[in-house]
């Protein structure tokens, strides 16, 4: 078949679909109380309107003054993703790469890579990255998108109030309060490539508490190549977990946990094999003086069998604190420490092995971070953390912040600050193959990768219907890591530090409410690296070994609510090409068209990849999964 | 990006020679769709987001608490003293309590609305509100209150132990709100037998 004919396959398809669309949008409706008009309800009536939440956006300093972008309960909603990662292409700010049926490469600011390591993920304040790579497993972090509250999307460094790994941004997924979930909800979908079931109970527990349970299963077909060859990585998952929140007088506590335990296919040796659990609990009070204290314990275990390379079991257990007060008329200070114990076990195979196979590894911290208004429009931040971690001792992560409020909509602000990225155990101990003579054996004398970033933001808020935020970066990385060769070149290679360089780039995003049914977003980010290896190194592998990264990215929403209840979304991503290992540019849309025929009960229709027959987001030519149009139905019921 | 010499069909859509990849031909329609639904969709039921939609109800009720609260004749000087609406640790929520009191009186009074940091004094506010993001700002806002009769707005748990007068609060996803009564006349406030018939707890003593 010729490209011409193919192309106007492809066109007619288009205008079909187009002649569908404008039929829904045209139809007429009866226009409902408009958005200013709330103000003239009485207030039984006020008190009746159902909704889900109030917009809690951060207010601290060390937040606002950040390139924060906030996914809302309503932007994942209707951009119909079904799980985290997927939900994560909605922040301009990071780049989010599908691999395969289960895999994802994230990362904010460069360096992208399935490995990623300079991102550090929370969910309800636990920590999920893994000291193996100093990553994340995103194929095991998920929960009911129906039960997040928000997801905050931090790029940049974040290592005072984070900690190491949180050097180039941080991503806070927040779940609502079990209060905000009472009743029964039912969700089923399945798609051409997916199925998802999902149920979820809450209800009140005594005159002061409340909880939820939720049960989540979803099975993914495998994914193929470009050539159609199937990649045999059909993956199976299920979850289920709970949550009670009690709040009496001046006390909130939180108790959570979750279980899940899920299987990929291999193309041979059997299924990788992955479960795990957690249990958190938070308890918050409210002192006498209008200071807040805050302590948080949980533990966390996860298995992970990857038949024929290797398998690692990981049990960590964690402790912290903190305590936010005034002093003086000036000053708002938060100060707080915790410590963590991670016990990594690793099952080695003649592939590749991590030497010593256990590790037990320590990390404890104590920061302190004072906001001090120096007048009534501008303030300034000051924090500093000091952690101890097993393999380099000691570590400073400073941060000076300034806020300048230039009007009651507008906030422009600047930070400096030093972040590290700690060793992880690849960095340590990886070896391969698994027996001697080893290829590659560790990084015995690898240390911290150092980041020291200036960056500066604007953030208005032009009218109540109108918002845009815009950062510019500039950082300076040192000691990243680099694969050195033995003498003259030769294995055995070792992992080190002789990588640096500076990356630059800015991120924007704005949204608009352009009329009370329709609202845009949009969102562009770029990114310049120049990396180099320093005098003196014997690297083997590259500078792309540090990542590969698009250097425009853009992004376009609109939410439609039509007449008769009908939701019409449709998004708009344009993501550059990766340059080593090459990935064409691409450019996607997506639609979801959602109804609501009677309160409680919701349809949709979602649509990927519309106008896209067949693309690749991350890694090699060849055996790289690559991923075409693809519809999902969903019912979800609310009892 | 791929490079694609070959021409778009369908040239009403796509009407030049396009170097364009596929994809983004599939841009230019969806964008000609989206201008197109524009144009001829009729403006359809007013909904926000559900975060909107709650932060506006909020704001409406903050507004009409103004109307069942009755000052002490010293917080109005002149027959036009604005009612002072102060809010602490909640933007959006300013923001939208701004919009939404433009042009509207209460009493016979305008509004003036105001956001406030955790350090300002509320000297001659008649409302304020104070965000979870603020908390710690509660007692000290509570104390300045109490000497000068200003009504205090909260929207987080145990809010009502430390000295709020009204505090909203979630229940089978609507926002209602409890009232102390207590700490109310402490400060001097009277507030209407209709707000106390709509709030979903009243407290009349400390427990």
């Amino acid at each position: 078949m010729s490209e011409h004919a193919a192309v106007s396959r492809y066109c007619r398809r288009v205008v079909s679909g187009l002649a569908v669309f404008v039929l829904v949008a045209g139809r007429g409706g009866v226009a409902e109380a408009n958005a200013a008009d709330i103000a003239d309800l009485s207030l039984e009536e006020l008190a009746n309107i159902e909704i889900t939440s109030v917009s809690k956006r951060p207010q601290r300093l060390g937040d606002a003054a950040a390139s924060i972008y906030v996914i809302t309960r309503e932007d994942i909603r209707r951009s119909g993703a079904r799980s985290i990662p997927e939900i994560l292409r909605l922040a301009p700010n990071l780049h989010v790469a599908r691999v395969d049926s289960a895999q994802y490469a994230i990362s904010a600011r460069g360096f992208n890579s399935t490995t990623a390591n300079k991102l550090l993920v929370l969910i309800d304040g636990r920590s999920v990255y893994t000291p193996l790579f100093s990553g994340v497993f995103w194929d095991v972090q998920d929960t009911l998108p129906e039960d997040l509250d928000r997801i905050e999307v931090i790029s940049g460094p974040g290592g005072t109030q984070w900690g190491s790994n949180a050097v180039n941004g941080v991503i806070n997924i927040i779940t609502r309060d079990s209060g905000d979930t009472r009743g029964g909800f039912v969700s089923l979908g399945a798609g051409d490539a997916e199925r998802d079931a999902a149920v979820r109970h809450g209800g009140r527990l005594g005159e002061h508490g409340n909880f939820r349970i939720y049960a989540r299963q979803f099975g993914r077909d495998e994914t193929g190549t470009g050539h159609g060859v199937g990649r045999s990585d059909a993956f199976g998952y299920r979850q289920g977990g709970f949550r009670l929140d009690w709040s009496a007088a001046s006390d909130r506590v939180t108790l959570q946990g979750d279980g899940y335990d899920g299987r990929i296919d291999q193309p041979a040796g059997g299924d990788k094999v992955l479960s795990g659990g957690n249990l958190l609990t938070r308890w918050t009070r409210l002192l006498a003086d209008g200071a807040v204290l805050q302590l948080q314990a949980y533990v966390d275990l996860t298995r992970r069998t990857y038949p024929g390379s290797f398998a690692e079991s990981l049990d960590t257990g964690d402790i912290e604190w903190q305590h936010r007060f005034k002093w003086g008329s000036a000053h708002d200070i938060v100060w707080g420490g915790g410590y963590r114990w991670l016990r990594d076990d690793v099952t080695n195979s003649a592939a590749l092995a991590f030497l010593p196979a256990r590790r037990d590894m320590r990390l404890g911290n104590i920061f302190v971070q004072d906001t001090i208004g120096l007048t009534e429009s501008l303030q300034l931040g000051l924090g500093l953390k000091l952690e101890h971690n097993s393999y380099t001792g000691r570590e400073l992560l400073p941060n000076v912040r300034l806020g300048w409020q230039v009007d009651q909509r507008s906030l422009l602000w600047s930070a400096i600050s030093r972040a590290v990225r700690t060793p992880s155990r690849l960095d340590r101990d990886f070896h391969s193959p698994g027996n001697a003579p080893f290829l590659l054996a560790g990084g015995p004398t690898f240390v911290s990768e150092i980041l020291t970033a200036s960056e500066i933001g604007y953030r208005t808020q032009p009218s109540s219907r109108t918002s845009f935020s815009m950062s510019a970066f500039y950082n300076v990385h040192d000691n990243l890591r680099s694969v050195e060769g033995g003498a003259g070149g030769l294995p055995p290679f070792t992992l080190g530090n002789s990588m640096e360089g500076e990356t630059y780039g800015v991120e924007a995003w704005g949204s608009h409410q352009a009329a009370d049914w329709w609202r845009l977003s949009a969102g562009y980010s770029h990114l310049h690296k120049s990396l180099r290896f320093k005098p003196g190194s014997n690297d083997v592998a590259g500078l792309q070994a540090s990542g590969n990264d698009p250097q425009q990215q853009f992004s376009l929403r609109s939410q439609m609510n039509l007449p008769n209840r009908w939701e019409l979304d449709l998004s708009l991503r344009v993501v550059g090409k990766l340059p080593n290992p090459e990935v064409p540019g691409y450019s996607t849309v997506d639609l979801r068209l959602g109804w609501n025929p009677a309160p409680g009960v919701q349809l949709s229709l979602s649509a990927s990849n519309l106008f896209d027959r067949r693309h690749a987001e991350f890694g090699a030519q060849g055996m790289r999964s690559e991923f075409g149009r693809s519809v999902f139905f969903k019912l979800d019921w609310r009892l | 990006m791929i490079a694609m010499e070959s021409r778009c069909p369908c040239s009403r859509i796509c009407p030049q020679r396009v170097g364009l990849p596929r994809p983004r031909c599939g841009v230019r329609v969806a964008a000609i769709l989206l201008l197109h639904i524009f144009l001829t969709a009729i403006p359809a039921r007013a909904t926000d987001s559900g975060e909107d939609l709650g932060t506006r109800v909020m704001a409406a009720f903050l507004y009409k608490f103004a109307n069942y609260v009755e000052w002490p004749a010293g917080m109005f000087p002149t027959a036009d003293t604005p009612i002072r609406i102060a809010v602490m640790g909640a933007d959006p929520l300013a923001a939208e309590l701004a919009t939404m009191a433009a042009g509207r009186t209460v009493q016979g009074r305008p509004l003036a609305i105001r956001r406030i940091a955790a350090n300002e004094s509320i000297a001659g506010t008649h409302v304020i509100f104070i965000g979870a993001a603020d908390a710690p700002g509660l007692r000290r806002a509570v104390q300045e209150a109490q000497g000068q009769s200003t009504l205090v707005v909260t929207d987080f748990a145990g809010a009502l132990e430390l000295g709020s007068m009204i505090n909203f609060a979630f229940a089978e996803r609507r926002l209602k709100f409890e009232i102390a009564i207590d700490n109310a006349e402490r400060s001097g406030l009277r507030l209407s037998s209709r707000l106390l018939a709509v709030a979903l707890r009243v407290r009349t003593r400390a427990p």
